[in-house]
Parts: C-alpha cells; structure tokens; sequence
C-alpha cells in the first residue's frame, strides 16, 4: 500500500498539469490523489480501473475552458453532444440516446423538472463543480428509472483547507452576458462548510430577424447553494446540502399580428442530507434523504387588451429516502446494496389534478478482482412502481488487464424509463388547430367524454388496447473497449450498442368531426443506436497536451428500416415532385443524429509566464430535424437537414500577484451562425477576472 | 381560375387492352395520362369547419365542373369528396348522384398499374372514402413547418360514375407547386382509362 501511495503521488505529481487523464496503477482500492469516480459503482472508483465507459472531467478544464455552463463543457467530449429539440430545449445526447433517456444528479441524486422529456442542462452552472462524471450506457442496475443512455453525476467540492479559502469572479461578454460567482469554503475541526453563489444574464439574441422576436430571449437566473459537513466520530459524518435556483426570462409570442408578452419563470429547490457511517472497518452505511421541487410558470397576455394567451405551470416534487451499505471482503472484494423509496408528484396545466407516484427499489451489486487480472462488476436492481409494471435491472461489467498498458471493457447492461406524468395524464387540444392528445391512463375517460359531446367520427383503436397499462421503456446496451495508456500516450476506443424498446410515442386513436385526429401513447417504436467512439491524447512534457476525439453513430427505427428494406416507404423527386421509392441507402436514421462527430484540443501551460492557452475544435456532421416530405423518416430528399458545423473556441488564462486569473477567450471564434441552431450564437467574446483567496 | 392542361397521350400501352376487346371487336381508347395543374379548391370557415361549394371534377372531360351530376371527384381544402354514397353531413356538400368510390394504394405512381381486385369505397354519413386529417388519408400536417404535403406512396384509385377506372397522384396542395404560395391549389398525375370497365392502367 505504502509503495502504491507513493506511485500515485508520484505520478499525480507529474500529471498534475495534464488535465482529464488516468492514473496507472491498477487496483480497485484508491486514495485521496487518484482520479476518483463515484457514479459508476456507487463506491470510490479509480477511472482507469472501471470496466464501463466513463468520462471525468476535472475543475482544471472546466476553468482553463472559460466555460460557465454544464452543456458547455459537456458538448467538447467525446460522444456526449447538446442539442435543442422541436421545443429548442438544450439537452444532452449520449451516445445517440436523447435527453430523455439520460439521468442528472447532483452529488449523487436526481433532478426533476424535464419539458417534453428534454432537461436543459443550461440550468447548471458549473462555477462550484469539483469534477463531471459521466457513465455512458445503461446504469439502470444502480439509479433505476431514466439511467438507459447514461448518468451525468456533478460532484461539488468538500472543503479542506483549515483558512478561509474560496474565489470570486466576474466575467462579461457578448450579448451583455455576465456572470459572477461567490465561492467560500473553510473547515473548522470537523466541521467544514461551503457557501456558493452565481448569478448569471444575458441580453440574449437573435438569427433570424425575418422572424419577430429573438430567438434567445433576456433572461437572468441566480444559483445559490450552501453545504455543511460534520464529523461527529470516526464512524460518523454528516453532509447536508441545500440549493436554490430561479431564472427569469423574458418570453413574447406573437399571433395574428397581437404582441403577446410576458415572462417564464423556473425554480428549483434541492435538500440533501446524507450520514455517512462506517460501522466496522468492513461495512459503510450511508443515509440519505432528499428533496427537490421544480417549478415552471410562464404567462403570456396582450398588454393592450389584457388577453391572457397562456398561463401555464408545472410544478413537480419529489421526495427519496435511501439507505446503502457496502462491505468490504478479506480479498477486498465489495458488495454494495441499497434500499429506498421514491414519492414524485406533478401538478401542472392540462392535468385534471395533482398525479403522484410512488415506487420502492433496492439494488445489489457486487465488485471484484479475479486472478489479478480480471475486475468484475455485477449488479441488479428491483423496482416496484406504483403505475407500472416492476422492471429487474441486471448489469454486468468485465475489465481484463492484458498488460500494464492496455486493458480490454466489456459491458452490458438493461436500462429503463418509467412512463412520464404526461405520457399518462395528459389532457390538450391545440386551440389553433383543434387536434387533442390524451394521455395513455385518462385516454379511455376523456375519449368517452369526446364521444357524448359528439366530437368523435370513429375511433380507430379498439378500446380494450387501451386498457393494458404502457410499458416502461427499456433498452439493452453492450460496450466493448480497450484502452491504452503510456506516460504520454494515452487511447481508448470504444464500440457500443443500445437496443431500445416499447418507445413511448403517440399514434391516433380516433378522428374528430372537425377533420383533426385524437392522439394517444403507445408502446411501439424500436431504435437501436450503434457506433464507435475513439479518443486519442498525447502530453508533452507536462505543459502541452492534445486530445483527439471521435464518434461513429447509426442510429435507426427498427421497424422503419424494415419498412425500407420491403420497398414500403416513398418520398418525393424534388425535381418533378412525383413519388419515388425510399432506397435503404437514403434512409437517414433518427432526428437530430449526426454520423459524425470530432473534437480537437490543444491545451498549453506556460509556467514561466503563469499563462496557459487552449484551442477546441469541435465538429458536428450534417443532421435532420424533422420529416417534411410527410412518409414518416428522415430521408435523404428531406429538407430539414442542417449542415455540418465547427465551433472553434480559444481562452487564454494569465495569473497575476499570484491570486489573480485574468481569462480573456472567444466562443465560436468564426462566428458560425445558422436559424436551424438556436443554440449556437454568434462569436462571444469575453472577459473574466477571478480571484482566489 | 387558372388552368391548364397538359395532356401527354400514350401510345404504347395498347396491347393490355386489345387483348380484353378483341372479342367483341370494338375500338379501343387509349389510356389517357394528364396532369392537371391548380385545381383551386377553396374553404370559408375555419380549418375543422370548412365550409362553401366543392370545386367538382369530371375524369371523362378531364376538367372542372360545375354540373349537379356529372362529376366524379370534388375537392374543398384538403377534403376530396366522391360522386357516390351519400353526404357525410358537412356544410354545403354536393348531392351524391353517382356512384363513384375511392380507394387508396400505396406505392410508386407507375407501380399501381391495375385497378383488380382493389377494394372500393364510397363516402358515408360516418366520413368520406378519402379520409380526411392528416395521416389519415392523402395528406400530412406538418407542425414545424405549417405545410400540408401529399404522402408519397399514396395513389389514390377512382371508380368513376360511368365505371371507368382511374388513379391520381397528388403533386402538390400550394399554387403552381410552390410551398410558399397559396394553398389549396391542388396539381395532381392522373391516369384515365376510357375504356368502360377496363381496370388496367398501363
């Protein structure tokens, strides 16, 4: 052990400058120097000895990044890009698995609050991060519902140091958008606490002036978050955090030549308490109890008639008390298990009433290292939910160690999402165009009130299908990698494979007599996504380091493949507009996927100067973002494609008098801009002033 | 109303036909193969509540009517109505007087070549033959770009009154074929077998 130590700091010591990379020794038992990863197991896991797919990235890159924002970050790694929806929510796509597929913790617990399936990941500041982790594939097996594509997991930091520490910063930039953060942190004994404040606003902006409005509207959003940790014993700590965020955002809408204005609003609460027991030197016990409440309003009205356009509001809660233990064998295999129970409510507009649902789940996995050579992790978690059918989570994982250098991944895994509130309780009907969607559990009812109002020509589905209860969402995934890693080399490639089914989507269930169609959910689409991810870096000594990244992604529906292949789908011959057959070749695959996907990055220290540089690159080949020519798929005859892009982004860093960081950096330094993007702005220049004490 | 017709004879599909009339010796037509370009088709009222006169439409002529009885084939919006059955109850439908019906194949324009063994329908008090809404019949709503587009694949196949058979590809619903002009301009191919009874279209 003492040897290890003394190998870890070491190399720490002489990594120290590269910024996202893995550490050589190879043992499951870490210390406080590796690069530690909780999320993947559940315990304190060395990056480079997991058997999964993982991503780290540590405070260092997000600050040399001059990025504020967690899609920010997110969107220069490998395989993980951010994309805007129909609705132009920013989510994150993992390995070709949308946003909705894809789970969000802080500090190891879920937020809530998801518009249309899509969380917005620009939520999170990332001014009080310690490190990102990110397990790409099905975590199911640990964090049950919406852990299929991959778990995003924000790790704050504990503070060490017995004198006030902290920082504050002011940055402002492009679009007036400013940002400043409050960071203190101190320990006093055994107890230690940590205050964060962030506010940040932009005056927004605009790509299509043809259109009213701009397509970022001002807004301003503040973050405040406040940690305490207490040791009581050796055997027992406290951790007990409390977070709030509001933003407030201008919103306008026009109709009919009316100017509609007014504001949306979210807000969000998080409490956190967590006792950390150590019960023997062989057995931890954590406690945990969280709480979050997220709440969503935005009301809309003409200032000059007080018409009110909309008025909406989702507020939804949940509540999950947790219990976990992890014993620790003679041969230091570990066995971690957990329990808990989970109450989630909504209450939003075009829900009759409050929804709750409550569900109880316990897992079980096992970690251990076979004949030196071989680590392996298995696990399963049982969920029993109050709506629908219980889902058994079983994962696997297997690491082979085939030299010093290079080890072998293999994993796969089952994931699942659970129905959401409105995929059940749904009740709309556009005003403008008169279609309605019902949610699957109230569909029967409302669609007999819609009869006896003599709405309804026909019904199209035989009410007794309506009667099963949906399914949860679920897919399998399979990795299989190697990795490679020297003192300056180092390389992982990766190819991977999730099968999706019972997709959750709407079909028509019954025509209305002003010629629009009732809609409801179903279980029926199969995807799979499929692809490699490479990722090569080399560090030059210790002040230069230069990443490549990569992602190959087919993803496709199952069944609209088949219907290709049967020569059953058309499309239109721009030229004469007559009706041709969709080749497989010119079947596109899925919405907002592209085939490729590559970043570039330079990132330079010069200590003699006290300055380091970066340059990323990253590049995103052409993508669909809906079908136009009305046969259901996106094909090459379409005309929603965007091209591929590149973003370039540059920030250099200069310290002065030793505590301050004066970053000076450009986003989208070539100024790529296009309507189909509302994401990406224009070059943004900025400036930021930091000072650590 | 503008109008125009192309007409495009066909001259070599002769011999499906002359084998089914050979017998009885009696001249064969050719198959006629048209396009019709903006048919205008308007609605008062809302979407959902489409209201006022069809725009009628006679196979054997080729063209737009304005006949009580002899027509085949109406249009108001995105609504296609048949000259047989009976009305479906909305406002201001013409009288079924024939007995025309309808059917939807799927598949390329040219791949539809025969009308046998096609099931037929004709317009109800429960709805039209050709299904109105999107994705219900001929046509797809589009949300994100406020279009109405033709589904590719969807050749609609007529029995007309007098029992010809014919097929049509929708084109397009905009003016002259251009998204970003007026709608309810219907360009649509056609295939028209004058031959009474003749199910072929080639």
């Amino acid at each position: 052990m003492g040897k290890e130590l003394y190998m870890s700091v070491l190399i720490v010591f002489v990594f120290a400058k590269t910024f996202s990379q893995e550490i050589v020794t190879d043992t499951t038992r870490v210390t406080e120097m590796d690069e530690v990863v909780l999320t993947a197991t559940r315990t304190a896991r060395q990056l480079s000895s997991l058997p999964l797919p993982v991503t780290l990235i540590g405070k260092k890159n997000i600050i040399q990044s001059g990025t504020i924002r967690l899609d920010e970050i997110l969107n220069e790694q490998t395989g993980i890009i951010t994309v805007a929806d129909e609705s132009g929510f920013e989510g994150v796509q993992i390995q070709g698995i949308a946003s909705d597929y894809i789970l969000i913790l802080i500090d190891g617990v879920p937020l809530v609050g998801r518009s249309a399936g899509n969380f917005d990941i620009s939520r999170l500041t990332v001014g009080n991060i310690k490190q990102i982790e990110v397990v790409k594939g099905p975590s199911s097996s640990l964090y049950g519902s919406e852990a299929l594509g991959g778990v995003i997991n924000i790790i704050t930091e504990k503070p060490k140091t017995e004198t006030l520490s902290g920082s504050a910063s002011y940055r402002i930039g492009s679009f007036m958008q400013q940002d400043i953060n409050l960071d203190i942190k101190q320990r006093v004994k055994n107890f230690r606490y940590g205050i964060f404040a962030n506010r940040f606003s932009s005056d927004g902006y605009d790509l299509n002036s043809d259109v009213d409005g701009q397509t970022v509207n001002p807004f301003e959003n503040y973050t405040l978050n406040a940690r305490i940790y207490n040791d009581f014993s050796d055997k027992l700590s406290l951790f007990a955090s409390a977070r709030y965020y509001n933003q407030n955002q201008e919103a306008g809408f026009t109709l009919d030549d009316t100017s509609f204005e007014g504001d949306s609003e979210e807000e969000e609460w998080n409490a956190h308490l967590r006792f950390d027991h150590d019960f023997n030197t062989k057995l931890d016990l954590e406690y945990e109890l969280y709480y979050t409440n997220y709440t969503a309003t935005e009301r809309l009205v003409d200032p000059i008639s007080d018409d009110v356009l909309t008025d909406s509001n989702f507020d939804q809660r949940l509540l999950r008390p947790e219990i976990r233990g992890t014993y620790i064998f003679k041969n230091e295999s570990k066995l971690t298990t957990g329990f808990g129970f989970q109450y989630d409510e909504l209450d939003r507009t075009f829900f009759d009433e409050t929804v709750d649902f409550t569900s109880q789940y316990g897992y079980v996995q096992y970690d251990t290292d076979l004949f030196e050579k071989v680590n392996l992790i298995a696990g399963a978690r049982f969920d029993n939910h109050s709506e629908y059918s219980n889902q058994l989570s079983p994962k696997l994982a297997l690491r082979y160690k085939i030299t010093d250098r290079i080890a072998a991944k293999a994993s796969v895994g089952y994931g699942f999402k659970a129905p959401d509130f409105r995929q059940l309780y749904f009740d709309f009907t556009n005003s403008a165009v008169g279609y309605t969607v019902l949610g699957y559990n109230v569909a029967v009812d409302k669609l007999n009130e819609l009869v006896d109002q003599g709405q309804i020509i026909e019904v199209v589905v035989p009410v007794d299908e309506l009667q099963d209860p949906l399914e949860a969402e679920s897919s399998i995934g399979y990795n299989l990698g190697a990795t490679y890693k020297a003192p300056k080399w180092n390389a992982e490639v990766n190819l991977f494979r999730n099968d999706f089914q019972n997709l959750i989507d709407t079909r028509i269930i019954a025509r209305k007599t002003n010629g629009q169609n009732v809609f409801s959910y179903v279980n029926f689409d199969e995807i799979y996504t499929t692809g490699v991810e490479a990722n090569l870096g080399y560090t030059f000594r210790d002040f230069l380091t230069i990443n490549a990244g990569y992602q190959l992604l087919y993803a496709f529906d199952k069944t609209k493949e088949d219907q290709v292949n049967r020569g059953e789908v058309f499309a239109r011959d721009p030229e004469t507009n007559q009706t041709i057959l969709v080749e497989r070749s010119e079947y596109f695959g899925l919405v907002n996927r592209s085939r490729h996907n590559v970043n570039f990055k330079v990132f330079c220290d010069i200590p003699s100067i006290d300055t380091n540089i970066n340059l990323r690159l990253i590049y995103r080949s052409k993508y669909a973002l809906f079908d136009t020519n009305g046969n259901g798929l996106i094909d090459d005859y379409d005309t929603s494609f965007v091209d591929g892009f590149v973003t370039t982004n540059v920030s250099a860093t200069k310290t002065f008098f030793k505590n301050f960081d004066l970053q000076i950096g450009a986003n989208n330094l070539f100024d790529y801009t296009d309507a189909a993007i509302p994401t990406l702005p224009g070059i943004q220049l900025y400036s930021r002033l930091n000072y650590n004490f | 109303m503008k109008k125009v017709i192309l007409a495009l004879t066909i001259f070599s599909f002769f011999f499906v036909a002359c084998d089914s009339d050979d017998d009885n010796g009696s001249v064969v037509e050719p198959i006629q193969s048209k396009q019709f370009v903006n048919l205008f088709a308007p609605s008062t009222g809302q979407p959902g509540q489409e209201a006022g006169p069809f725009t009628k439409f006679d196979f054997e002529t080729g063209e737009v009517t304005t006949s009580e009885t002899d027509w085949d084939i109406a249009f108001r919006a995105t609504t296609i109505a048949v000259n047989g059955g009976v009305v479906t109850g909305t406002v201001d439908e013409p009288v079924r007087n024939g007995e025309a019906s309808a059917t939807i194949v799927n598949g390329t324009f040219a791949s539809v070549t025969t009308a046998e063994g096609l099931t037929f329908g004709q317009d109800t008090d429960g709805g039209f033959a050709i299904p109105t809404g999107s994705d219900n019949g001929w046509y797809n709503y589009n949300f994100m770009t406020n279009l109405v587009t033709p589904i590719p694949g969807k050749v609609l196949v007529f029995k007309t009154r007098n029992g010809n058979y014919a097929k049509i590809e929708i084109l397009s619903y905009y003016k002259d074929q251009d998204n970003t002009q007026d709608s309810r301009y219907y360009t649509f191919n056609y295939i028209y077998n004058p031959n009474t009874g003749d199910t072929s279209f080639e």
